[in-house]
């Protein structure tokens, strides 16, 4: 009698035994998938942590930067490539549209993952081990990691970060002994001070040096999510032989030539939005904090891009 | 047919007092012998005609995203493909699923209880404002304004006239639950129904209340979040929002839950002449989905940074899944509503008979049941399963995760409204339904066609694929990925299920339209295509069980689910250590 008041008497009715055991049969199941929950956290090993820490995108990004610099050992496709101690903290980070750095992990040492989006909410996915965890800006994640098994891992993100989402890709390898490093061509890689030119404010830097202070910079940055240096286009306009060339930009509707030169890259740094060039009017790049140190560097970098 | 509704429940229409609105408002159904507010049959009619636009404005941008994804064809651009997706996302989840219960909570608050409209000028209101609504939305997704998916989480931003749409829909539809306990409170005074409401409008009732709860938690997050995109809000903390717009994300599909089982309860009673076999147990589960209905919004935020893990089982649980538990009260007790008739009505041989010799012709029944099965098998099993803290970590984001609601909202939610629409042409639009042949299959072929959707998503979420991505080759990435080979398999199959169900959705769509606009009109019961059941007689004595058959049913679900659970736990016991 769904469409009709229900019969005299329906609120003494008595449940059928039937209703009855079913009823019992699903409340004891609920409650033990309360009892289940809790029980995995004294007895399994995969539960999401419960630390958390406060931070902001730039101050993430500066730590990240530092850490990177600090371990970093080689680049793999223009990202850099970390080998973290086991036991130690690790900086990772998500941004549009790359994760970074490369991690190169020892099978069964535990590892303190900082994790952290620098702009929008990424989704962190490890594959093929297929572990997902929501990144964003402003909270440092920290989830201890362990890995259970050797072999080369791809971290997929799985939240819509903007239109280049899907090239998005980071990679961590697990290695058991030193030889493994061969199975990804990372042997040669060694820890060096990341500096390769020594700093001395006597004299000026050589241009040379200073491109090769800016490589470090793209790769610190992460601009090379965007824009190769070997002419392919992806995101971003390529950079080789971009320095001297005449491009067309947008600018408030207006569409002209314009020189490339130190001042137009500059300003499309600082103010990325300012003027566009003609065919990315849809990829707005995002804004990279930078000092005008590596500034200066970046820009002799592109320029050491010739064609 | 001789009885109708009215006479079969022996209960008079009760004398319309002097405060009622003059007679000629009505007309009285010469096939229910319901009172029909005509004011509110014409709100009922728009808001139903709204959501079949809606409708297929989201089935085909999800065949064009189905026929994306699969690589071989890779239909969209990226940028479509995403503009696409929260275009879908708004449709279906949103204006199909909302129009349609709003025409539900007008018919269930004034046909079923023979009682006016309140106020049937709000009511137009209400309907313009969410028409405006959508259109305002859809305008500014397309023209490429919105591309921030339907969860739309900061900092991506979109256009704030996107964000007004949204706005201005939620307002309508506050406006049409308002008015819902408006006609309530009319039927009340005027004692139009007996002692307490019917099964079918105390479920409404329920997904009012719902809705009342999530629209306000709607506007919480909509309303700065709008302000933010007009400059006028600094910032918006984007675990903050997340949690609150899940309140309304997951909290309004609790809204379609209730809607969904008081329609099977309806069918039931249209169909077979049954009623829950004990109203006090269904009417108790309807409030467990208010109680807890904060439950499934936590299960958002099972992997993210920000709340403990204390927090997440707590609120995912309150330690015993009462929600879930609401859910398995109805999954017995709507099968056992057809059940027990069907067995008074003397299909009582074995454990299955009453299936077998139930009206399976009638695609509103066969609808319900394939309704109930998807629900309960696809979308429930893993509800849980992937609502659990642990087993999050092996889906969260992955396609697994649309998948399941594929399951609850699509095979559940949706067919329901499709199949109680077959009772709705003759009874509220007064015109046959044409091509009953065709309707006959048509529940069949969406069932099989979402249900492999659904299940594919689900494997293809196993095995790591993410949701809303337009490239699962990564091409233009750093590096590149390739999934298990036997993702091949899935994509194919959800191509095929995505397009079985297109075929169905365009069926139903074309029934619907050519009865409503060009079919014959009812003149009288003898037009009615579909059986309105008399109340099935009473049982004739009370030993054993009363529902064997589904006790039965309801024992496979539960194996169904045990081996679900430990193929989860076990793959998730298989990766990497994590605390």
């Amino acid at each position: 009698m769904s469409l009709l008041s229900p019969a005299e008497g329906w609120y003494y009715k008595k449940v059928s035994k039937d209703e009855k055991m079913w009823m019992l049969i699903a409340l004891v199941l609920c409650i033990m998938l309360f009892v289940w929950m809790v029980m995995w956290h004294v007895y399994g090993k995969q539960n999401p942590s419960s630390t958390t820490y406060k931070t902001n995108t730039i101050e993430f990004a500066q730590l990240t930067e530092a850490y990177i610099k600090k371990n970093m050992i080689g680049v793999d496709n223009g990202i850099p490539v970390v080998r973290p101690e086991p036991n130690s903290d690790v900086f990772l980070m998500a941004e549009m549209w790359r994760w970074s750095p490369v991690l190169v992990l020892e099978v069964n040492q535990a590892y303190k993952m900082h994790i952290s989006s620098k702009d929008v909410v990424h989704g962190l996915s490890i594959q093929p081990v297929n572990m997902n965890f929501q990144v964003y800006p402003t909270y440092d994640y920290l989830l201890e990691f362990k890995p259970t098994e050797t072999g080369e891992y791809k971290v997929v993100c799985n939240e819509f970060c903007g239109i280049g989402h899907h090239t998005m890709i980071g990679k961590i390898v697990v290695i058991e002994k030193e030889e493994d490093l061969k199975l990804y061509g990372y042997e040669n890689m060694k820890k060096a001070p990341v500096a390769a030119v020594a700093k001395d404010d006597s004299a000026p830097m050589s241009d040379a040096d200073k491109a090769i202070l800016g490589e470090q910079v793209y790769t610190l940055k992460g601009c090379g999510a965007c824009h190769k240096t070997d002419g392919t286009v992806l995101i971003g306009p390529s950079w080789k032989g971009l320095y001297g060339k005449e491009e067309r930009v947008k600018e408030g509707g207006k569409v002209f030539n314009v020189l490339v030169d130190d001042a137009y890259i500059r300003e499309s740094i600082l103010e990325p939005t300012k003027k566009v060039t003609v065919g990315f009017e849809n990829l707005v790049m995002p804004q990279v904090p930078m000092n005008d140190e590596e500034l200066d560097y970046l820009i002799a970098f592109i320029k050491s891009l010739k064609d | 047919m001789s009885n109708t509704i009215q006479e079969a429940g022996d209960l008079q229409p009760a004398a319309v007092t002097a405060v009622a609105a003059p007679e000629q408002i009505f007309r009285t159904c010469d096939i229910t012998g319901f009172k029909v507010d005509l004011r509110s049959e014409k709100l009922i009619r728009a808001n139903a005609v709204a959501a079949v636009v809606s409708l297929l404005l989201a089935v085909t941008a999800a065949l064009l995203l189905v026929f994306t994804r699969y690589q071989p064809v890779h239909l969209l651009n990226a940028e479509w493909y995403y503009r696409l997706v929260t275009f879908h996302g708004l449709n279906a989840l949103i204006f199909w699923i909302i129009f349609f219960e709003v025409a539900g909570l007008y018919f269930g608050s004034t046909v079923i209880l023979n009682t006016r409209f309140s106020s049937p000028k709000t009511g137009w209101v209400a309907f313009w404002l969410m028409i405006a609504g959508l259109v305002i939305s859809n305008y500014y997704i397309l023209i490429g304004k919105a591309d921030v998916m339907l969860t739309s989480y900061t900092p991506l931003k979109a256009h704030p006239m996107y964000y007004l749409g949204v706005i201005l829909f939620a307002v309508g539809a506050i406006i049409a639950v308002v008015l819902f306990f408006g006609n309530l409170m009319i039927a009340r005074r005027e004692r139009t129904y007996g002692d307490s409401l019917p099964l079918v409008a105390y479920g409404f009732m329920t997904a009012a209340i719902i809705a009342l709860i999530t629209l306000a938690t709607g506007a919480i997050i909509y309303i700065p979040t709008f302000l933010w995109s007009l400059g006028l809000v600094d910032n918006i903390d984007p675990a903050m929002y997340k949690l609150i717009w899940w309140g309304l994300g997951h909290s309004s599909q609790q809204i379609n839950v209730a809607a969904m089982v008081s329609i099977w309860y309806m069918v039931s009673f249209l169909t077979v002449g049954g009623t829950s076999i004990n109203e006090k147990v269904s009417r108790t589960a309807f409030v467990l989905y208010i109680l807890f209905i904060c439950l499934a919004s936590a299960h958002h935020l099972l992997t993210d940074p920000g709340v403990s893990s204390a927090w997440k089982v707590w609120n995912t649980s309150y330690a015993m899944y009462l929600a879930v538990l609401a859910s398995m009260i109805h999954a017995f007790a709507v099968p056992s509503s057809f059940e027990s008739a069907q067995r008074r009505w003397g299909y009582n041989k074995g454990l299955f008979e009453w299936l077998s010799k139930a009206p399976w012709g009638n695609p509103a029944f066969s609808s319900i049941i394939l309704a109930v099965i998807g629900f309960g098998f696809i979308g429930g099993t893993t509800g849980v399963i992937f609502g659990m803290e642990q087993t999050n970590i092996i889906v969260h984001n992955t396609i697994a995760i649309p998948g399941h609601f594929k399951g609850t909202v699509v095979i559940g939610t949706t067919l329901t409204f499709m199949g109680i629409t077959y009772y709705l042409i003759p009874l509220i639009f007064r015109r046959k339904i044409v091509g009953m042949g065709w309707a006959k299959w048509q529940p069949w072929l969406f069932f099989i066609g979402i249900a492999l959707l659904s299940i594919s998503m689900i494997v293809l979420g196993q095995l790591g694929v993410p949701r809303r991505h337009w490239d699962s080759t990564f091409s233009g990435g750093p590096f590149t990925y390739n999934f298990n080979p036997a993702v091949d398999f899935f994509w194919t199959l959800m191509m095929l299920g995505g397009s079985i169900a297109f075929l169905s959705v365009c069926i139903w769509i074309g029934i619907v339209v050519t009865s409503v606009f060009f079919g014959p009109r009812v003149n009288g019961p003898e037009d009615m295509q579909l059986k309105i059941s008399p109340l099935a007689p009473p049982a004739k004595s009370h030993k054993g069980f009363e529902a064997p058959g589904t006790l039965v049913l309801t024992f496979i679900f539960l194996l169904v689910f045990l081996a679900l659970f430990f193929l989860n736990w076990k793959w998730l016991a298989a990766t990497w250590y994590v605390k």
